[in-house]
């Protein structure tokens, strides 16, 4: 187990290089010149002035060096500055990111929860009217908007009913949790939509195989049945969409911050981009890649204490 | 042949599969008595409703099965004291506690494929322990592991004790199989059900298999139910053989019965169409003309006439019935309508 | 031969008998259509143009010359929403089939060649699976600037690894086939050989994941419109519609602004995704 961790934490490494290197090289290639954007209009006149900030930002380096000196910078600790308001883009990421992560984590945990168990309810009581009300919102969760559901759930929630705020992370009108329901709720929909959707396939097909005939045969309950022997192996494929959906619970994330201005990482992207601010750019894209990363680290290690075949390396 | 020597009684066993709002009728009438402490052998093409029958028999159906039987009974032997008891699987609960407390006790089963008949999360050690554990509530864990320890050295899986600790990924086919049936064994059940045990495997393994099953029932007296299509297996193996077609036994019999005197159509194509060791150079195998139909668009009479040799206007003209041919020798066709008619 | 090609034709009009019999693949599939329908012959339903102001009727509600009212400058709703959905759903079936495209040319390489070639591909289709395609666009989007060609290049670079998956795995599976060698043997180019031999066996799954990414496509640049980072604003998407629905004075006093187009794109995808759903019962029974 401990070199199936192992395995996985050393793979991550040349990920985040590569990741790193792409988001680096793609942003060189904007043509942005960062120096138009600090100097001062006096400053700007002058020629000398514009070489010898170019000199001290390390602007003149070869790519490669510039790359191997950001990325030595970032393992310091040192992720740079903001070309466009100097703020230390250390202090950026420790005020948004965490906002981002609380956001979908938790909708992660949320959606993963109820996906899970209504798809594998569902999946018990096939074709009963459970599982039609199940499947028929899982359809309806892929197709609405997640922003669109966004502004219907503020239409009500925040407008006709003025139980929920509709914007924002803290106030001094409502409380952090009553800030967090709405983005969260939008931000699960799909997710639990698609979790619903596999769990309750793979439940039926894992209930359809070999092994449960022979777990049957041996005289247990149906509890037993679907608890003991169903689930772990249902559960596997499922975890493996989850981490593969992951990146995408950040992609709406973006979405749903604009939705309720939720002060989190994607709009300090969404606004970086638009400035050509490309440090910000950078780091945010590597910090949320790194994340990710990690994220799926955690479903991977879940995964392989799910099923043996993957702890023992073998397929 | 006294009633108590029958441990297996089904009568009129019938079972359907609805699927996009038709009903497909897969097994019909299916009767057939088994010898305690022998072997009967159910042969067919495949999809001809073998599976089927023993599934019904053990109550695991998918959900858009749907199952009748005038009586499935069990007669189970007390060994110390001698006495019989009846229980008719047919009124059971298929998820009931009674039904729960047959299977795995009463009645074993091995299946087809041992690739995936083993859970793959969990160690077959405890995958055969769980089943011991079932019947046996307030067994030690220790007691328990002894016992299938001992299964498995009888079984022949080489280095038990760690073996036990292994999963099933970590096993191979026939060793797999090996634990597929220390799980149906564990209990010591009275039957045996084995749905083409040996189908996945290889033919060295298989022979393998068969023997360490003809082993069990010789030396603990079980009494087994064989499916398969190998007309070579059931001569080595069988006692009693039924030959079904599409979902109806169209003959039944001892092993001497059916393979001396074979009176179906069918069983004669069948048996022609085996190769036999020695086979003389001029010497053909034959195959059977046509192809399976297909059991949804089948009609009345005999499911065979389409490809029989022998047909006559009146074989689709209503269902064949069984006629006894001899002691125990059913066949039916309406070749024999001079004989009992049987149900 | 002539065996054959009844046989196949046979098995054709029996997935038509299938998908006909499955209801809501039916529904789906009319639902689209007309919708479809209306969004290309636009002008034939209405005789507003898109982007033409009316400053003397500005926000009103649904009312008769507009069915759907019109939005602050005055622009009838219901022309846009037909309009923008020339463009939605174009960019939907553009970018999914060029997403196919890509995954299915080097599903096709990496399976077919395997070994190195096989795992650089499949390294990069997973460092693209781990950044968040919406943060991939928005990076891109300031490299090449907003615009709708720019959008489906980027809908095809971030959409090609579910077919990509596909593809190869399928190809892994075919590759040790007799026919396969045989064609080899034979001393068939290898270019053939994948594009002729073994691509055709791998379409159906191919087909209906693109179908599934148009839905997702169509979703995906609502999104971005709606966040102002997709198409450019004076291009009538469904998306650049919604983002009207971005002020509380909006949500709230004139609901025909979004609830509208809203409704409309989850009708569509809707219908879209039951479709795919029924094809993917006829065509490929295997995956769920």
């Amino acid at each position: 187990m401990l070199k199936f961790i192992l395995k996985k934490l050393i793979q991550m490494i040349p990920m985040l290089l590569f990741i790193s290197f792409l988001v680096f090289g793609a942003l060189q290639l904007t043509g942005i010149d960062p120096v138009s954007y600090i100097a001062t209009p006096d400053m700007a006149a002058n020629q000398e002035n514009l070489d010898l900030l170019r000199e001290r930002l390390g602007l003149n380096q070869p790519f490669l060096i510039r790359y191997f000196n950001w990325v030595g910078d970032i393992l310091r600790g040192n992720f740079g500055y903001s070309i466009t308001n100097g703020t230390p883009i250390g202090v950026l990421i420790a005020q948004r990111l965490p906002a981002t992560i609380e956001l979908a984590l938790i909708s992660m945990v949320v959606s993963a929860v109820l996906g899970i168990s209504i798809g594998i309810v569902s999946a018990i009581y096939q074709n009963s009217p459970i599982d039609y009300l199940g499947r028929f919102f899982a359809v309806l969760g892929q197709a609405i908007p997640q922003f669109f559901f966004g502004i219907c759930l503020i239409q009500i929630f925040s407008i006709k009913l003025g139980w929920l705020p509709s914007s924002g992370r803290y106030s001094t009108y409502a409380t952090p949790l009553r800030h967090f329901i709405l983005p969260c709720l939008t931000l699960t929909l799909s997710l639990t939509s698609v979790l619903m959707r596999y769990s309750r396939n793979n439940m039926l097909g894992v209930l359809n195989s070999d092994y449960i005939k022979t777990a049957r045969m041996k005289g247990i309950s149906e509890t037993k049945v679907y608890v003991k022997h169903a689930f772990r192996n249902a559960m596997r494929p499922v975890l493996v969409i989850l981490c593969f959906r992951l990146p995408m619970l950040i992609s709406g994330s973006v979405v749903i911050e604009s939705v309720y201005n939720w002060p989190g990482i994607g709009s300090v992207i969404t606004d970086a981009v638009i400035a050509g601010d490309y440090p910000v750019v950078m780091v945010t894209t590597l910090m949320v890649a790194a994340s990710i990363l990690i994220a799926s680290f955690l479903v991977d290690v879940l995964t392989a204490l799910l099923d043996p075949r993957v702890r023992l390396g073998e397929e | 042949m006294e009633q108590k020597d029958i441990v297996l009684d089904v009568r009129k066993l019938n079972t359907s599969f609805i699927s996009d709002g038709a009903t497909v009728h897969i097994v019909k009438d299916v009767s057939f008595q088994l010898e305690r402490g022998k072997t009967l052998a159910i042969v067919g093409e495949s999809g001809c409703g073998k599976s089927v029958t023993v599934h019904s028999i053990v109550k695991l159906l998918p959900q858009n099965a749907r199952f009748t039987a005038e009586q499935v009974l069990y007669r189970r032997l007390d060994e110390k004291t001698g006495g019989i008891t009846e229980f008719d699987l047919a009124k059971m609960d298929p998820k009931g506690k009674e039904m729960r407390s047959m299977r795995g006790a009463d009645l074993g089963m091995v299946f087809q494929d041992p690739m995936s008949s083993l859970n793959p999360v969990y160690r077959v050690g405890d995958q055969v322990a769980e089943a011991l554990m079932e019947h046996n509530r307030g067994m030690k864990k220790s007691e328990a592991r002894e016992k299938v320890l001992q299964m498995f050295r009888n079984l022949g899986i080489p280095d038990p004790e760690r073996r036990i600790m292994d999963y099933p990924h970590q096993f191979s086919g026939g060793m797999k199989q090996r634990v597929v049936i220390a799980i149906a064994m564990i209990n010591n059940p009275e039957i045996i059900i084995a749905d083409e045990p040996t189908t996945a495997l290889d033919v060295t393994i298989q022979a393998q298999i068969m023997e360490l099953m003809k082993e069990l029932q010789l030396n603990m007296g079980k009494s087994i139910i064989l499916i398969t299509h190998n007309i070579g297996l059931v001569a080595e193996q069988a006692e009693d053989v039924c030959v079904m077609y599409m979902g109806r036994i169209v003959e039944f019999g001892s092993l001497e019965q059916i393979f001396e005197n074979p009176l179906h159509p069918y069983t004669k194509a069948l048996l022609r169409s085996v190769p036999v060791l020695g086979l003389a150079d001029d010497q053909k195998l034959e195959t059977i003309p046509g192809a399976t139909p297909n059991p949804a668009s089948l009609g009345v009479g005999c499911e065979f006439a389409d490809r029989c040799p022998e047909r006559s206007e009146a074989c689709s003209a209503k269902n064949v019935p069984a006629y006894e041919v001899e002691p125990r020798h059913r066949v039916r066709c309406i070749k024999f309508s001079q004989f009992k008619e049987v149900d | 031969m002539e065996l054959n090609k009844s046989h196949a034709s046979n098995m054709f009009q029996k997935n038509v008998r299938k998908f006909l019999r499955n209801k809501l693949a039916m529904i789906g599939m009319v639902v689209m259509l007309i919708i479809l329908l209306m969004c290309v012959f636009a002008p034939v339903f209405t005789s507003y143009r898109a982007d033409q102001p009316d400053f003397s009727a500005r926000t009103q509600p649904p009312n008769l010359p507009h069915i759907l009212g019109t939005d602050k400058l005055g622009r009838d709703v219901f022309s846009r929403i037909l309009y923008g959905g020339r463009y939605s759903i174009l960019i939907g079936v553009t970018g999914a089939f060029f997403g196919s495209l890509i995954g299915v040319i080097l599903g096709a390489i990496a399976g077919y060649f395997g070994k190195l070639i096989d795992s650089a591909i499949v390294r990069l289709s997973e460092i693209f699976q781990t950044v968040p395609n919406m943060i991939l666009i928005l990076i891109l989007g300031a490299v090449f600037g907003r615009s709708i060609g720019n959008l489906l290049f980027i809908f095809a670079i971030t959409g090609w690894m579910t077919t990509f998956r596909i593809v190869r795995n399928e190809f892994i599976a075919l590759k040790g086939e007799t026919y396969v060698q045989v064609c080899e043997a034979f001393g068939m180019s290898k270019i053939d050989i994948m594009f002729k031999q073994i691509l055709p066996n791998v379409m159906s799954p191919v087909i209906v994941a693109t179908t599934v990414n148009v839905a997702h496509f169509i979703l995906s640049e609502a999104g971005l419109s709606f966040i102002g980072v997709g198409v450019p604003s004076a291009t009538p998407t469904w998306g650049n519609i919604l983002n009207a629905a971005k002020s509380l004075d909006v949500i709230s006093n004139y609901w025909w602004l979004w609830v509208v187009p809203g409704v409309v794109i989850t009708v569509f995808v809707l219908a879209v995704n039951f479709f795919g759903d029924g094809l993917r019962d006829v065509l490929d029974p295997k995956q769920q």
